[in-house]
């Protein structure tokens, strides 16, 4: 008997046209807990070092938690884990919506997708059934049309559709994976993984449950976490959904603008969440299980953009669409948002690869030529929308940027790479390690998947949230010393940090709400009781912290093997410059080493290589993963 | 008075909270599919619980009796003993808030939770509301009448 869990492991085979259902290892999976944890042992056993992301051989997990699907506040989320064609290295994009918990009620915990279908097929999992059916009608249709004919044909408008658009049929290296029609597995290019697996979508639903181990004692504490959350210290967030944070960022100066040239956007108040809310709000949007309820629909009625009713923009994809673009049009981001949802592209890499063309089009390293004629100036939001139209179908001009800002500047020489802002290929996001925290400018230099704020955690949250996330009884030093101070505590910190974090992504659950202190947040502590009660497993945070910190190593490992050490955690050139004007003018990253060694340290792993020692993995019974 | 169950779309975020409280607190499963209380959720932007009404209609049909209204509450609940689970009630019922359910074979419908109804209890947004009657119906009409009305943007 199983609870929390479903139990089962589906492996499609999409080469052979095959399916197996294998029953899950209770004490292998407690080891790692479950979704991304789980995942990395599957992808570090089973897809050998050195396999081309496109290739047939490449394995894709759709990985749910222990609390997907449950009352666990924040319990909406799945996460798909794979090797990224963008960067090469170990990727995991996590998603809302309603895909996670329908996949659990189906039956299933994990689906491994392998091989290569020889003609477009899409994956249909229903009630522990599973087919595998053609979906050559669908290629070519974006991600709205593909949704709207699968509800159509399997009759069900209860299904969860994750599918691709033509961004990833294209091969758009940061191609995402849509979905419930608005909800992304944004980063690294998992719609190109699809794309290369001739795999359209994957549609869940289910009516079996998740049953619980002790449901009184259950009861008692999602009701606590309900009752802390009343604290949320960013319970403001809903009200304005994300985007809320733009006002604030570009106060604080820590709002990345013109690709991170500077932090301090003039007009953003013409593209603020105060205006987002005003004029083009239709209402707020939970995903599946969330009582913070961060998602908005949003519309524009008339006019050059005029956009039907989608979910989002985000904080993250104004800023990339926006500011970082030069663009203060809040229709134009709107509309962005709307085609990058239907095309199924990562907003952020989109952005990011637009700014950096909008840069090297200032700097005359692209040209007219190269453009069709058309110029690329900060600020004009119909050539931002014209650009994503033509990324996702690798058009013109697209076709170079479909590639990512790192492939771009290796194309366009070293002139272009100083403007590159990237770590290991990945984009960064909407955060300024400048000036808003050292310990995020820590994380984007180590993160498994590159320049990432979010997996496993927003670092911030110690030096400019002032939180400890429940994590000084485990030693995270305390109390914070400054958002600017780069001493080498810092890269201690972002042990803790990145090891809390992780707690989240080895259960499934979304990472908004594991921010704050005890009784304002789901802490690691609050963590075990609702895992145990849920599960049966008297799991403790303790336990937790090692799970999540097997996870942490085996994706070290992973990219390790894949040939990513020290040598590769490294910040963009910019970073060592000073922010050139604005609120944090003058903030600049000049002592990187310093913390990183100290977070090798903390972690132990070797100062010179920067990989977890032997000593380390065997603590941690990975002994499979020294090599 | 006694108190009723009303519903308010507009503060709905399609988070379901409200069916898996239901399940848990019926089944000590988490299970949307064995809820008596249903959220419609649809693209684009559509989000709607709806509930019973207890309207007692099911109670008239029932072959066996098997349906009563409760004096406390005055919800229409089953009595698992006498139901046969033929599902009478489900045909008649306007709202489509009433299901057999797979497991027990018998109607399952929404009793208020004997008073303290668990979904309202833990609605994030007081989308689902336990009202005195008299407050609640004025709340039906409005919202019902406002439902029906043309939006002007
Ligand atoms: S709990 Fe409330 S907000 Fe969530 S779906 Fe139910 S009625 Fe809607
Ligand atoms: S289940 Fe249907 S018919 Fe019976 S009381 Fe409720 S709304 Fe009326
Ligand atoms: S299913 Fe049960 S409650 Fe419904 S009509 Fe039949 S006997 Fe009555």
């Amino acid at each position: 008997m199983w609870y929390g869990f479903a139990g089962k492991l589906l492996r499609v085979n999409l080469t052979s046209g095959e399916f197996k259902v294998e029953e899950l290892d209770k004490n292998e999976l407690r080891k790692y807990m479950g979704c991304v944890g789980y995942a990395a042992r599957l992808l570090y056993q089973e897809m050998p070092g050195g396999i081309d992301p496109l290739a047939p051989e490449a394995k894709v997990v759709l990985a749910t938690g222990a609390v997907t699907g449950t009352l666990c506040p924040s319990g909406g989320s799945y996460e798909v884990c794979y090797k990224s064609p963008l960067t090469g290295t170990w990727n995991q994009a996590r998603s809302g919506g309603a895909f996670g918990p329908k996949l659990k009620y189906a039956g299933f915990d994990f689906v491994v997708i392998e091989g290569k279908a020889e003609e477009p097929v899409y994956v249909y999992i229903h009630d522990g059934e599973v087919e595998i059916k053609p979906a050559k009608h669908l290629w070519g249709l974006n991600v709205e049309e593909t949704t709207d004919a699968l509800i159509r044909e399997l009759d069900d408008p209860e299904i969860s559709v994750a599918a691709i658009g033509q961004a990833g049929e294209n091969g758009v290296l940061y191609a995402a994976l849509i979905n419930d029609r608005g909800r992304a597995a944004g980063r690294g290019g998992i719609g190109a993984v699809f794309g290369s697996k001739n795999l359209k979508a994957v549609v869940v639903n289910g009516r079996g449950g998740i049953k619980v181990a002790r449901p009184k004692e259950f009861a008692e504490a999602v009701e606590k976490a309900e009752q802390w959350l009343k604290n949320y210290p960013f319970g403001s967030i809903p009200s304005l959904g994300t985007v809320g944070l733009v006002s604030l960022n570009n106060s604080l100066g820590i709002l990345p603008t013109k690709n991170f040239q500077t932090a301090h956007f003039e007009k953003a108040d013409q593209i603020s969440g105060e205006l987002l809310n005003r004029k083009y709000q239709i209402k707020r949007r939970a995903c599946y299980g969330c009582s913070f309820a961060c998602g908005r629909y949003t519309s524009v009625g008339s006019g050059k953009f005029a956009t039907p009713p989608m979910e989002g923009p985000e904080y993250e994809t104004v800023d990339m669409l926006g500011p970082i673009c030069g663009v203060a049009d809040l229709e134009a981001i709107i509309r962005g948002n709307y085609l990058c949802n239907v095309y199924g592209l990562d907003t952020i890499s989109t952005g990011m690869s637009i700014a950096f063309a909008m840069e090297c089009y200032e700097k005359g390293l692209l040209t007219d030529r190269d453009t069709e004629g058309m110029p690329l100036r900060w600020g004009d939001g119909e050539v931002m929308v014209k650009l994503v139209e033509k990324i996702a179908h690798r058009e013109g001009i697209g076709a170079l940027l479909a590639q990512g800002v790192k492939r771009m500047a290796e194309q366009l020489g070293p002139a272009a790479e100083e403007a590159a802002i990237h770590v290991k290929g990945l984009e960064l996001p909407a955060h300024e390690p400048r000036s808003e925290s050292k310990v995020l400018a820590v994380q984007y230099a180590v993160s498994p998947r590159g320049g990432c704020h979010m997996h496993p955690n927003w670092a911030s949250t110690w030096d400019f949230g002032q939180l400890d996330c429940g994590m000084k009884e485990f030693g995270i030093p305390w109390p914070p010393t400054g958002m600017q101070d780069e001493s080498p505590q810092k890269g201690v910190v972002y042990r803790y940090v990145a090891l809390q974090g992780e707690i989240s992504e080895i259960l499934g659950a979304c990472i908004f709400y594991s921010w704050g202190t005890e009784g304002s947040c789901i802490t690691p502590q609050l963590y075990a009781e609702i895992v145990s009660a849920l599960t049966g497993w008297d799991v403790t945070a303790a336990e937790l912290m090692t799970a999540a910190e097997r996870s942490w190593n085996l994706k070290r490992c992973f990219n390790a093997r894949e040939g990513f050490t020290r040598k590769d955690d490294k910040l963009p050139g910019r970073f060592a410059q000073a922010i050139p004007d604005g609120p944090s003018a003058g903030a600049r990253v000049e002592n990187l080493d310093a913390m990183l060694d100290a977070y090798y340290e903390a972690m132990g792993w070797d100062r010179q290589t920067g990989l977890p020692a032997p000593e380390k993995l065997r603590e941690l019974g990975l002994e499979f993963a020294i090599n | 008075m006694s108190k009723v169950l009303v519903v308010d779309p507009s503060l709905c975020t399609g988070c379901h909270r409200c069916e898996m409280w239901c399940s848990l607190t019926k089944y000590g499963e988490i299970n949307p599919s064995r809820s008596n209380v249903y959220v419609i959720r649809r693209e684009p932007a559509v989000d709607v619980p709806v509930v019973c009404m207890q309207c007692g209609l099911c109670i008239d049909v029932c072959p066996t009796g098997a349906l009563k209204r409760d004096g406390a509450t005055d919800a229409v609940v089953v009595d698992e003993n006498i139901c046969t689970g033929c599902g009478t009630c489900v045909k008649v019922c306007p709202y489509g808030v009433l299901r057999v359910d797979e497991e027990t074979e018998v109607a399952a419908k929404c009793d208020l939770c004997s008073g303290s109804p668990a979904c309202v209890n833990h609605c994030p947004h007081g989308a689902l509301r336990y009202e005195d009657a008299g407050k609640a119906a004025a709340r039906r009409r409005e919202i019902w009448a406002m439902a029906h009305g043309v939006r002007i943007r």
